[in-house]
């Protein structure tokens, strides 16, 4: 619970092919913290709400639920910034952008849709959760959801599993890009996780 | 003179039983280690408590070829009586484990030499030795060497091949690609790939748009799926929040 | 967390706000009563700018009750329970809410307990002056969550230090009848009532 202070997510992304998937969660299962009990698998549903102005930028949040455990977790409401600038920044190691993450009962998508905002798109989020320190690793593969508000109806949007690692951290904590740089760096040659700039994937 | 002998056995055989003490509480250690930790027990550990075992052997063997150390090997041991029954002073003293100082086992515990059938068989084994001329010697030992020599090749050529066949599996396919990274992040930051409209289904872009705003309107029997989730959920949003007591 | 029952209390002619609250403390601790602390219950009010038509209402309370949770109220009804940095989320969507200005209000007072219940009495103040608006009393009956089993008990306590001033069962009690009673429902009693000063301040 963060009250007042504002967070910022350290964010480095990369995939792996789905056949050389097994051999970077043996690598992760070897280097992180839950080396007894093994990643933790997880099935998320997350739903992308975007509320539009035609003065004002839109703004866009996230909410996700575990499919797997609907009635033991609280729904998450996320909002993520932009990313800052200096992205083209040589000396900064990973992408860093505000996050605020809230934990919220489970009539979210209700209560934004009174708000004015509308669904945009949703996604499944099958995968495993590593923990190395403040670091988390997820690799998770990404469904379409085929008919919508469907989650039984899925189809792979690739043949490859998204890789995040991710510190949220209080504002001016950059040392845990350096950390977080090092860690990656283990995990080639499987996998090569770096800043990307969504800007400029969002031109293409 | 003699009495200063006696005083330095007395004072070497002291340091003795120092040492041997130690010796043996270390292994009494290592043993409890053994039987009571070796589920949660660290190579490391064990290495460590062999390392002051070797270490506490060596410093006793120092000692027995100190100057001062009157030479033991001058000595008699000799065992005065032997009785069959038990001896709860020596119990105590082998905290246990030589209860009676007995014909069994005073053979066992005081033996200095090999039994005699050992000793017969390492004789044996000696005189055959000697009898082999140093050129016999010479070529069966170029004989072991060549040997190992051969295996060794084979081996190493093995791991070679073997080396070179992995490298060459991770360097031939790849183990992630660019475009999947892209498409992936384009998914998850701004739902490229994701939207509803490119469902075959439904047609035109403005879907997402005019789809969900009936429901906004009127929360009552829409079309479609979701208004009959909604009002349930507003009830049991409340009463299931974490936070609630 | 039990059944609880909010309700106006008027402050007599002649009399202040501050002397109305003495009386009712005097009144309770000659029942037996100790006093337990204080408590605050605050409520800002968003509206919703031209970009988002028709216009919308949402309300964001807080409570000492629920020092970690934040209760997001939409004029539609639907109540939100989040984490308490909901707060922080809402100074991201400022181009389409806005707080009304001098729209905050508060009640706040000190906290009772006699055996099984709780009772609180909060003088509501407004806007930024904090001028006094009335007085609420909050009574709580502990270890039951069905309205309907313990209504009875609730209003014979409440009788025995308010009197003939007594209230009515609240809308939201009744309507739960044997249903399960949650702290959203306390809020909730609060909105109303908050409601109800706002529009007599609009009369006058």
């Amino acid at each position: 619970m963060s009250g007042g202070v504002s967070m910022q997510e350290y964010l480095l992304q990369g995939s792996v092919l789905d056949s050389s998937c097994e051999t970077l969660l043996h690598r992760l299962r070897g280097l992180s913290d839950n080396v007894d009990t093994g990643p933790e698998a997880f099935v998320d549903q997350e739903m992308v709400y975007i509320l539009r102005g035609s003065q004002t930028p839109p703004v866009m949040l996230r909410a996700r639920r575990a499919l797997d455990q609907p009635d033991s977790l609280p729904w998450q409401l996320r909002y993520v910034g932009t990313a800052e600038a200096g992205i083209g920044d040589k000396s900064r190691s990973t992408l860093v952008r505000t996050c605020i993450d809230v934990a919220t009962s489970d009539n979210v998508t209700t209560f934004l849709t009174d708000m004015g905002f509308r669904l945009d798109h949703e996604c499944v989020v099958k995968g495993y959760l590593f923990t190395k320190g403040c670091i988390k690793v997820t690799v998770s593969k990404i469904f379409r959801v085929t008919v919508p508000g469907n989650t039984e109806n899925l189809e792979p949007l690739s043949l490859s599993h998204l890789v995040e690692l991710s510190v949220v951290s209080p504002s001016g904590q950059d040392e845990v890009a350096d950390t977080m740089k090092l860690f990656a760096e283990q995990l080639k040659p499987i996998v090569q996780l770096e800043k990307v700039d969504h800007r400029r994937l969002q031109q293409v | 003179m003699q009495q200063r002998e006696e005083k330095q056995l007395e004072a070497g055989l002291d340091a003795l039983i120092v040492r041997v003490k130690d010796l043996r509480d270390s292994i009494h250690a290592f043993l409890m280690k053994l039987e009571h930790e070796h589920q949660t027990l660290q190579w490391t550990s064990v290495l460590d408590s062999f390392a002051l075992l070797s270490g506490q052997l060596s410093t006793l063997q120092k000692l027995v070829m100190k100057e001062k150390m009157p030479s033991l090997q001058n000595l008699i041991f000799l065992p005065l009586v032997l009785s069959p029954d038990s001896d709860p002073q020596l119990e105590t003293t082998t905290e246990g484990r030589v209860p009676v100082f007995s014909h069994e086992v005073v053979p066992d515990y005081l033996r200095t030499k090999f039994e005699p059938e050992v000793e017969s068989r390492e004789k044996t084994l000696t005189t055959q030795s000697e009898r082999l001329t140093p050129e016999a010697a010479q070529k069966q030992i170029q004989q072991l060497n060549n040997l190992c020599d051969k295996l060794l090749n084979k081996l190493n050529a093995a791991s070679e091949d073997w080396d070179s066949e992995v490298s060459a599996s991770q360097g031939s396919t790849p183990a992630s690609s660019l475009a999947d990274t892209s498409a992936l992040i384009a998914a998850v930051s701004f739902g490229k790939g994701l939207k509803p409209s490119r469902t075959p289904s439904q047609s035109g872009p403005d879907t997402p748009q005019s789809q969900p705003s009936p429901q906004a309107s009127q929360a009552g029997p829409a079309p479609g799926k979701a208004p009959s989730t909604i009002k349930t959920n507003i009830r049991s949003g409340a009463s299931s929040h974490p936070y609630q007591r | 967390m039990g059944v609880t029952c909010v309700s106006q209390w008027p402050v007599p002619d002649g009399k202040s706000g501050q002397q109305a609250v003495e009386m009712l403390q005097r009144r309770l601790e000659a029942t037996g009563a100790t006093k337990a602390g204080s408590f605050c219950v605050d409520c800002e009010t968003y509206m919703s700018g031209q970009s988002i038509t028709p216009s919308k209402t949402a309300h964001v309370m807080h409570s000492t009750g629920h020092p970690l949770t934040c209760f997001a109220i939409m004029d539609s009804g639907t109540c939100l329970v989040a984490d308490s940095n909901f707060d922080q989320l809402m100074t991201k969507l400022k181009g389409f809410y806005a707080p009304r200005k001098g729209a905050k209000i508060e009640v706040k007072g000190p906290r009772y307990e006699y055996v099984d219940f709780i009772v609180k009495i909060g003088t509501v103040t407004t806007g930024p002056t904090a001028s006094s608006r009335g007085i609420l009393v909050e009574v709580e009956y502990t270890p039951c969550v069905v309205p309907n089993d313990c209504w009875s008990l609730l209003t014979e306590f409440m009788g025995t230090f308010m009197g003939d001033n007594k209230p009515a069962i609240p809308q939201v009690l009744a309507s739960k009848q044997d249903g399960i009673y949650s702290p959203t429902d306390t809020i909730l009693q609060y909105l109303e009532h908050f409601n109800n000063y706002r529009k007599s301040t609009g009369n006058k």
